[in-house]
């Protein structure tokens, strides 16, 4: 029982640190990142560097997201920005972009699996349960982010900006607000996240190319779900992350693949804006 | 007339002879070309040929219809599923064989109408059924995963009873099958119905409340290409004799979304090419530079979305009109002739109101967003042959109550009744056929297709649509033929709306909405941004309305001079509330209504 609970809570932390970087690039931009399962891949692989060549595998994140920035810039300025009329057509050109990107890393480190060092081993204590270390810590990640991009949103200057771009663009840039920056800052931003979360899930999991890509339907409905707002998101990934747990280890781990598909097309049916959408 | 009916039949009869002609000629090419290519190639093109019809489903369902879908290669799986699993399950033969297909084809269909029931109502996001037509690629590949020995799980079934023809004919059938669904798809296409397509891509809220009933259109276009893409995957299964889950993946999806979007949308021979041209390139490819063609694809496929988003379809196009033959402009007006468009009166109908009901009672209508009362406790009613204007200071609710008469939807408390008939719960689409004509405050036309086109289309609801033919005659009730004679209209019927002044874009966007012959008219500011004289030609139309042909108008206007002049009857609203109901004159020497309008000053005073 402790252990249901503890892979449900778990779960959705990763759940919410994996979709975070595509919200922040949905909710500023109104643009369906589909470069985002490529990113997480990216991420994925600047960890493999880092340990590969001997640093401490607590630089992963903090350099996959470095990386996840400047490619975030990149990307917004020759692929994203001629596409701001055409929302739908941004789907398919990041989508195209990911493919772009796969098949690089493969040129560059073949198409075998990997292996990063985690940075922490292990299993902790808890409800005299032993767990995996790893994955407590990203639930204290994933609080650390929410409360993060709150603040950042609700106590900066940049987030003034980025709420006044999402509200009324027009009205923003009228009052000096340079959009064009505001949305170069949140493509990098939300790359830079998407490459810290792929880095931060490599413990878990194998790296590979494609690794990048179950996560990126699972995020798209997550963040549809959630109203495309914080504590939205925060729900939706208890939800949906709580639903693929409880019916994996109860039903069939292949249904608990869907379930979070399945639930999110449900859901949206019903409501279309998402829990937390107006 | 008679002479305008010969015309138009010549007209399609040509039309049929081009595509027959252009089809037979497709169709000798298959017969011999498997006699002149080397059996690699052959075998690699039989298999291409399949894709390419999945890729003509795409372009009907995405590049014409708008509709993004990701899911077209799960009815494909379906298909190729349901000849596997027949032949090793079941049993082996013709019979068998055709009743396999037949399977494939019913439970495609069945699939594509759930899905399409679930994700085209009205309202519904376009993002919506993208989400639908996503998870339901992924739900089919972990049911095949689920179906354990049954489906072969994720290494799928090979080695199924099956007819090893030789390749040639293979290629025959797949060849054969391509040019049929092709000539089929290009003259459905260009058809009424297909022109139809366009208009719900370009402005699918303005279709609806021209009576088209948009999401079953849809739907019945989502069911036809699923089954299609299951004739294309049975096809397939059957020539390879393997099938596995990846035939029904999302990853299929999107890559036949790469050969439409390489290709061109909205072109069918586009994505032809762009389904073969790939596929056949990667196979000859796969063996020596497997990644770096799956690269330069994704960068192809990047380049075009940004820079060319009609496809290299749309590089040949315009280097045609660049550099093609000169005689190329006395074509384009003799295709120009060939398309224009007859006007003819209509049969004069018995009106809905005819039978001594009111044109249209409301009774305590009320709207709610949440705890915001935007309308409420409404009543008023409309006699035929009356012109009401609804007037009040903005934000008094005048638009929303445009809305909740023609969307049943909308309001929140009572009731609509039009020609006795409550609206109840009823779609825009549906309120139009109890007689509720509706205009924009911005005027919202479709922007590439020709003033001619929308007209017939505003006609769906009465005169309906051809599948496969495009009729060159459209009747319409008088007074739309007035406003076009008094709007020089029906001298541009070929014009694109788009390069239509402001003033005839809305004198067109009236004439649409007659054409759909309401008992009521609900017009939301008609006259915005129109200059003097256009104003007076406007109130004069509205006023032969009312006068000669008996309509119930409900004007929504800020130019208090222009309502005077026209109005029977005002309405007040102020803040939801209905402050006032009365004759011009009442309204104008009420005191009521000046302090409403110049706010607490006159109140004061």
């Amino acid at each position: 029982m402790t252990a249901l609970f503890l892979d449900i809570v778990t779960t959705s932390a990763i759940l919410f640190i994996v979709a975070a970087g595509l919200m922040i690039i949905l909710g500023v931009m109104k643009l369906i990142n589909f470069a985002h399962g490529a990113f997480l891949t990216v991420g994925g692989y600047s960890a493999y560097i880092v340990t590969d060549y001997g640093f401490s595998p607590w630089l992963t994140v903090p350099f996959a997201a470095f990386v996840g920035f400047v490619l975030g810039i990149a990307v917004e300025r020759l692929v994203v920005r001629p596409l701001y009329s055409r929302p739908l057509d941004a789907i398919l050109a990041t989508w195209g972009l990911g493919i772009v990107i796969t098949q690089i890393i493969v040129f560059a480190f073949g198409r075998g699996v990997q292996f990063a060092e985690s940075p922490m081993s292990g299993t902790l204590e808890i409800f005299a349960v032993g767990y995996s270390a790893w994955r407590l810590t990203l639930v204290l990640v994933a609080v650390l982010l929410g409360v993060g991009l709150t603040a950042l949103l609700y106590l900066t200057r940049f987030g003034l900006n980025a709420r006044a771009v999402i509200m009324n663009e027009d009205l923003a840039r009228g009052l000096g607000i340079d959009s064009v920056k505001v949305r170069v800052s949140t493509f990098g931003l939300g790359a830079a996240l998407a490459c810290g979360a792929g880095a931060l899930i490599t413990p878990l999991l194998s790296i590979d190319p494609n690794m990048g890509l179950p996560w990126l339907v699972n995020s798209f409905m997550l963040v549809l779900v959630s109203g495309v707002a914080i504590p939205g998101l925060a729900l939706a990934s208890l939800l949906l992350g709580g639903a693929q747990v409880v019916v994996s280890t109860f039903v069939s781990p292949i249904l608990g693949g869907v379930t979070i598909v399945v639930f999110a097309a449900i859901l949206l049916r019903i409501r279309p804006k998402g829990l937390f959408g107006g | 007339m008679a002479d305008s009916y010969a015309s138009s039949t010549a007209r399609n009869r040509r039309r049929f002879w081009l595509v027959g002609l252009v089809g037979l000629i497709a169709l000798t090419t298959v017969m011999i070309a498997p006699y002149f290519l080397d059996r690699y190639l052959v075998n690699v093109l039989i298999r291409a040929l399949f894709l390419a019809v999945l890729a003509i489903t795409v372009d009907l369902v995405w590049g014409f219809a708008g509709i993004l879908t990701f899911g077209q290669s799960a009815f494909f799986g379906i298909g190729a599923y349901a000849c596997a699993l027949v032949a090793t399950h079941y049993g082996f033969g013709p019979y068998w064989f055709f009743g396999a297909f037949l399977i494939g084809l019913a439970a495609a269909a069945l699939t594509a109408w759930l899905v399409g029931v679930l994700s085209f109502y009205h309202g519904a996001s376009p993002l919506y059924s993208s989400i639908i037509t996503l998870a339901l690629p992924i739900v089919l590949v972990q049911i095949i995963f689920a179906g354990g020995r049954f489906t072969g799980s994720s290494s799928g079934i090979s080695g199924f009873p099956t007819y090893y023809w030789a390749v040639e004919t293979w290629f025959v059938i797949a060849g054969v099958m391509l040019v049929v669904i092709g000539c089929f798809a290009w003259l459905f296409v260009r058809s009424d119905l297909g022109r139809i397509l366009v208009a719900i891509r370009e402005n699918e809220d303005r279709c609806a409340y021209l009576g088209i009933p948009v999401s079953r259109i849809k739907i019945a276009l989502f069911t036809a290409c699923g089954s299609i893409g299951a004739a294309a995957g049975f096809g397939y299964a059957a020539f390879t004799n393997v099938v596995a889950p990846e035939l029904g993946g999302f990853l299929l999806g999107t890559e036949s979304l790469i050969w439409v979007a390489l290709g061109g949308r909205g072109t069918l021979i586009g994505p032809i090419f762009g389904a073969i041209g790939i596929d056949v390139t990667s196979s000859y490819l796969s063996g020596t530079l497997p990644f770096l063609w799956k690269f330069i694809v994704g960068v192809l496929f990047v380049i075009v979305i940004v820079l060319l988003p009609n496809g290299f379809a749309s590089l040949v196009t315009g280097a045609w009109r660049k550099f093609g033959p000169k005689r190329r402009s006395a074509d384009a007006n003799d295709e120009r002739a060939s398309h224009s468009i007859l006007l003819r009166p209509a049969p004069t109908v018995t009106r809905l109101g005819s039978n001594g009901e009111k044109p249209i009672i409301i009774e305590g209508l009320g709207c709610r967003y949440g705890s915001l009362s935007v309308l409420g406790d409404l009543s008023f009613e409309g006699r035929p042959g009356e012109l009401l204007s609804i007037v009040g200071p903005n934000g008094a609710g005048k638009t929303t109550l445009m809305r909740c008469i023609s969307n049943g939807s909308e309001r929140t408390a009572g009731t609509v009744r039009i020609a006795g008939n409550e609206i109840a719960k009823r779609s825009p689409e549906k309120v139009v056929g109890l007689g509720v004509g509706r205009s924009f405050q911005n005027t919202s036309l479709f922007d590439s297709l020709t003033v001619g086109d929308c007209l017939r289309l505003s006609r769906y609801r009465i005169d309906g649509a051809r599948l496969l033919r495009r009729t060159h005659h459209v009747a319409l009730p008088k007074p739309a033929l007035g406003i076009l004679e008094a709007t020089g209209l029906d001298k541009h019927l070929d014009q694109e709306t788009r390069y239509l002044s402001h003033g005839q874009k809305r004198g067109l966007e009236l004439a649409m909405v007659l054409a759909t012959e309401p008992s009521v008219l609900l017009l939301d500011e008609p006259t915005a941004g129109l200059t003097k004289t256009e104003r007076t030609a406007i109130g004069d139309v509205l006023l032969s309305l009312t006068n000669s042909y008996g309509l119930c108008v409900i004007l929504i206007e800020h130019d208090l001079d222009f309502v005077r002049q026209i109005s029977d009857r005002i309405v007040v609203l102020h803040e939801g509330r209905m402050v006032l109901d009365g004759s011009v004159e009442e309204v104008v020497s009420s005191d009521l209504v000046k302090s409403v309008y110049s706010g607490h000053a006159a109140e004061v005073a």
